[in-house]
């Protein structure tokens, strides 16, 4: 029974995508891709139905037949108000999201209700890792976090995430997939030891620790994170874009975070102890690179520039060792 | 996983479990009368217990307590009732099985059960009882039940108990209008599905198909109503009003019966003079036969059918109001004979029973050869000599047409029916008892006629040759303008027996006679909505020929339209304008600005709306995001002022963006 209806999702599923295509974000709930189905509950509600029906028929009673009819037409008004709760709903999201092995994950939605209902218990379900539901005041939006369940490193990618609903009195399920790959990358966790100082020669003489800030290389695009006494605040109140100033360490001096520098573990060992030592490096906002075998992320410092290795740490896999 | 997306599993809290115990507390009130009193006990024990515990915050009970509870309850009513069919039954069994699942409540699940089983009390307790305050009480029990639902199955924490009212009624008030389509033109059947169980509150009123000594006293004296007349067209004068009922011609020296089996052939009457067609609504009375005017010639209900002796019947007892459309004549002419068999039957009399009264006849008859001045004779002496009609008249002995005729005197209408009866018969001329009802109050509100159990009678039918059955009624002898007398002899019997009487003053009369009407409307209009109405309501609509394929046709179409009305009225709702002034401002102000082609985006903050504006339109900038930032401050700072609002509301109306410069 529970296999029958999964593959009926799936075929579902598949049939929306192929029909549907992928949508752009933020993307409104149209009626045509709502789909809707009794529940359980529902199924009971209409054997109930037609119990009454058979009962107000046989002793030929209006009263009781008046009173049926009101319970089959208060379903049906329920199917309506199921199917209008998603509809016209606007849905955006962040559609990359970023954790670590056996943490916490989530992908940050944000609903919005144009309209002057209040949507009530959307459910945002993100394939079969993890689900949330809000309510959605008349004319607002509401943020929602969805959290994911625990997994370990590698990169998860949702072809679609899915919303549903199952208010007014949950006879109905509606729900609807929204073709928006969402991805996932789970960042080893960090683990073995911190990176042992480098020989003094190897790093010009430099004290890496007062200089590292100091030398300013140029504006960059402000992301998430970024320490505050970084940003541009002159760019800033000339009415410009939000930038940060860019600090390296001195060029010469780049820290190579390499693959082949660990030794003696097994990937999945080794990646966590690069994570560690990415985290450390981003910690002393000093100006790093790493080498995976077959990738090269040159040395920067900066938020991008982590993420960009947490990625990178992520997304790898053994099969492409040279 | 996702444990926050399954509401159905989370406990309930206190305020729903009250609110579900509540809603059915009320869809248990009407049942409470038929009820038998260890299961109201058992309901109360163990609904209020779990009430107490949800107050103080506690779990439900082990479940091996409310299993053990189940068991002993369920295995009670099988001994009780011997099995579970029947409305009583029935009932009983939901009612029960409701008050043990509110023990057991633990999540909101178990509440969503209750519900079920409230929709359901609801119902039964409208296939018991008809009355126009139980459906509203029905209709108020299915909207709290619904409020409590809609709160039971949401997430929403703000869904207050108010809301959830609100939203409830809204919700059944857009389905009222699909459920009358579907109660307008859902087919009807003539016949129930399957024998349909007689509600046991449907016992036997009324008149029987036996009459013994004192068997009308207790009909005389109660207001029910037995049946409503409208007649097309004049009625009959009122001497003429008789409603014929059962016709009893077995006598066994006390009691008047009928026997099917001794249905004999017997001449057909002719019809004479003026044809009164009327419409005739029975209350339900439990037996199959059905009251017309003497003498019915034609009806409209094809499964009832004329006895020899002139009785309506049909096949299944009257246990639903019912309404046939029939034609009498309340003259008729025989010229047949009347055969042997039945003139020895209908001159029938036990031997040796009433010796005294059959001596009588006898020599009575022997002064009076000719039949029609042997009755006149009879029904003199009933005149002159003291016979009183009463309806509290002495009990009488073993011979008791003997010891009315002759000590006691004193009897009303079965008495001197029976009396009548066995006097011709022992003078040898055919006679039988009619038993029925006689008169009837015109309401003059609602044009119909208004038979009560009071009105409830007994008369003769006498066998003259040449002119056949001919009607006597020997009570109209002692007490002529019954109806009349009918009401002080009523009250002396009602002081008699010690029970007041209700309704005699002639306002109070009034009153009661717009209630029948009222009532009356409600009986035929509503519960006697049946496949005849429908064809009916089609012809009225244009529907030619209507029959049930096409009222299905007319159900669907009649359906989509509603259907299509819910959805306009849905979308309708979604698109209702704020009732806040502030926000109902700005979107003007949104509209015009969407009108040089800026309109705001999907949920866009105003703030985000007003910078971009301000980008693409330099011109409108300031104008823009002076009015936006106000319309923050009116929405979500500190509570507004009336004359701000205002304000506001004309700087929107006073703002004219010229053209679009996109466009131009």
């Amino acid at each position: 029974m529970k296999s029958l209806r999964q593959v009926a999702t799936r075929t579902l599923r598949a049939w929306a995508a192929r029909k549907f295509g992928a949508d752009a974000l933020p993307h409104r709930i149209a009626r045509r891709r709502i789909y809707i189905l009794p529940t359980g509950f529902g199924l009971v509600i209409a054997a109930l139905d037609v119990a009454m029906l058979i009962a107000a028929l046989n002793y030929n009673n209006n009263l009781g037949l008046a009173f049926a009819f009101l319970m089959s037409s208060l379903a049906l008004v329920a199917m309506h108000h199921c199917h209008r709760n998603l509809l016209d709903l606007c849905v955006d999201v962040a559609p990359e999201a970023d954790g670590f092995a056996g943490g916490p994950l989530e992908f940050r939605f944000v609903l919005g209700n144009e309209s002057s209902l209040e949507r009530r218990d959307i459910e945002v379900r993100c394939g079969e890792r993890g689900a949330a539901l809000t309510q959605v005041a008349a004319r607002t939006s509401a943020p929602l976090a969805v959290p994911l369940d625990a997994a370990p490193r590698g990169v998860i990618r949702l072809p679609a995430f899915e919303l549903r609903t199952r208010y007014p009195f949950g006879w109905f399920r509606a729900w609807t997939y929204v073709q928006v790959p969402l991805t996932v990358y789970v960042a080893p966790q960090p683990a073995g030891l911190a990176r042992p100082p480098a020989p003094a020669g190897a790093r010009g003489g430099v004290n890496a620790e007062s200089a590292g800030d100091e030398e300013f290389a140029g504006l960059r695009a402000y992301a998430p994170g970024t320490p505050l006494k970084h940003m541009a605040w002159k760019v800033l109140a000339r009415g410009g874009e939000a930038a940060v100033r860019n600090y390296t360490g001195f060029a010469a001096d780049p820290e190579w975070l390499d693959w082949s520098a660990v030794q003696g573990q097994d990937t999945e060992g080794r990646l966590a102890q690069l994570c560690r030592w990415v985290l450390d490096a981003a910690e002393a906002r000093k100006s790093y690179g790493l080498r995976l075998p077959g990738l090269e992320l040159a040395p920067t410092a900066g938020f991008g520039h982590r993420l960009a290795c947490l990625r990178a740490l992520a997304a790898f896999s053994s099969g492409s060792r040279p | 996983m996702s444990s926050a997306a399954l509401p159905m599993q989370q406990r309930v809290s206190r305020e729903q479990l009250s609110a579900t115990a509540g809603c059915l507390l009320l869809a248990l009130l009407p049942h409470l009368p038929g009820l038998r009193w260890w299961i109201i006990a058992t309901i109360g024990v163990v609904g209020g217990l779990r009430v107490l515990l949800a107050l103080r915050g506690r779990d439900a009970p082990p479940r091996a307590v409310s299993a053990l509870l189940a068991l002993l309850a369920i295995s009670m009513l099988a001994v009780k009732f011997r099995g579970f069919s029947g409305l009583a039954a029935g009932t009983a069994l939901l009612t029960l099985t409701a008050g043990l699942k509110l023990l057991e409540t633990r999540t909101r699940r178990d509440l969503c059960v209750i519900v079920l089983i409230i929709y359901f009390l609801a119902l039964t307790a409208l296939l018991a009882n008809t009355s126009f305050l139980l459906l509203g009480y029905s209709l108020l029990i299915a909207w709290v039940t619904t409020a409590s639902l809609l709160c039971t199955t949401t997430t929403a924490q703000d869904l207050s108990p108010r809301a959830g009212l609100t939203d409830g009624a809204r919700l059944l008030l857009q389905a009222l209008p699909i459920a009358l389509v579907l109660w307008l033109f859902f087919p009807r059947f003539a016949e129930p599905l399957w024998h349909a169980p007689n509600p046991d509150n449907a016992a036997t009123t009324g008149l029987s198909d036996t009459l013994s000594p004192g068997d009308i006293t207790d009909l005389a004296l109660s207001d029910d109503v037995a049946f409503r007349v409208h007649f097309r067209g004049a009625p009959p004068p009122a001497a003429e009003r008789y409603w014929r009922g059962p016709v009893l011609y077995d006598f066994d020296g006390r009691t008047w019966r009928r026997r099917d089996a001794e249905l004999i052939a017997s001449p057909a009457l002719e019809p004479q003079g003026p044809a009164y067609v009327y419409t005739i609504t029975l209350e339900p009375h439990g037996h199959n036969w059905i009251y017309t005017l003497d003498w019915p010639s034609s009806w409209d209900l094809p499964r009832a059918f004329l006895t020899p002796d002139y009785m309506l019947i049909q096949s299944s007892p009257v246990a639903q109001p019912l309404s046939v459309t029939a034609t009498s004549h309340t003259h008729t002419a025989a010229s047949d004979d009347l055969g042997a068999a039945l003139r020895e039957r209908d001159t029938r009399l036990p031997p040796g029973s009433n010796p005294r009264t059959r001596a009588f006849a006898v020599q009575l008859r022997a002064q009076h050869p000719e039949p029609l001045d042997y009755m006149a004779a009879v029904l003199e002496m009933f005149q002159t000599e003291q016979y009183f009609y009463t309806l509290v008249p002495p009990p009488l002995g073993a011979d008791p047409v003997d010891e009315f005729l002759f000590d006691t005197k004193q009897g009303f209408c079965g008495h001197y029916a029976s009396a009548f009866a066995v006097l011709m018969r022992a003078a040898g001329i055919p006679a039988r008892v009619v038993t029925g009802y006689y008169g009837g109050t015109y309401n003059r509100y609602a044009d119909y006629w208004l038979v009560r159990q009071s009105d409830a009678h007994a008369w003769v039918e006498v066998w003259i040759e040449g002119r056949g059955w001919t009607h006597v009624d020997p009570t109209s002898a002692i007490a002529p303008g019954r109806i009349d007398h009918s009401v002080r002899d009523a009250e002396s019997a009602s002081a008699a027996l010690g029970m007041p009487l209700p309704g005699r003053l002639p306002w109070l009369r009034e009153l009661r006679l717009r209630a029948d009407a009222l009532r009356e409307l409600w009986r035929s209009r509503i519960l006697g909505y049946n496949q005849d109405s429908q064809q009916r309501l089609l012809a009225h609509v244009r529907v030619p020929d209507p029959d049930v394929g096409k009222l299905v046709v007319v159900l669907a179409g009649a359906l989509c339209l509603a259907l299509a009305w819910l959805t306009w009225q849905v979308r309708r709702e979604m698109r209702t304008p704020p009732t806040d002034a502030a926000a109902r401002a700005f979107e003007r102000l949104c509209a015009k600005l969407a009108g040089c082609g800026l309109g705001r985006g999907a949920s866009e903050p105003a703030e985000s709306y007003a910078a971009r504006v301000a980008a693409a339109r330099p011109d409108l900038a300031r104008e823009v995001v002076a009015l936006c930032r106000r319309y923050n401050e009116l929405r979500y700072g500190r509570a507004a002022r009336p004359a701000d609002l205002e304000r506001f509301a004309a700087a929107v109306r006073a703002f004219r963006p010229r053209g679009s410069r996109a466009s131009s």
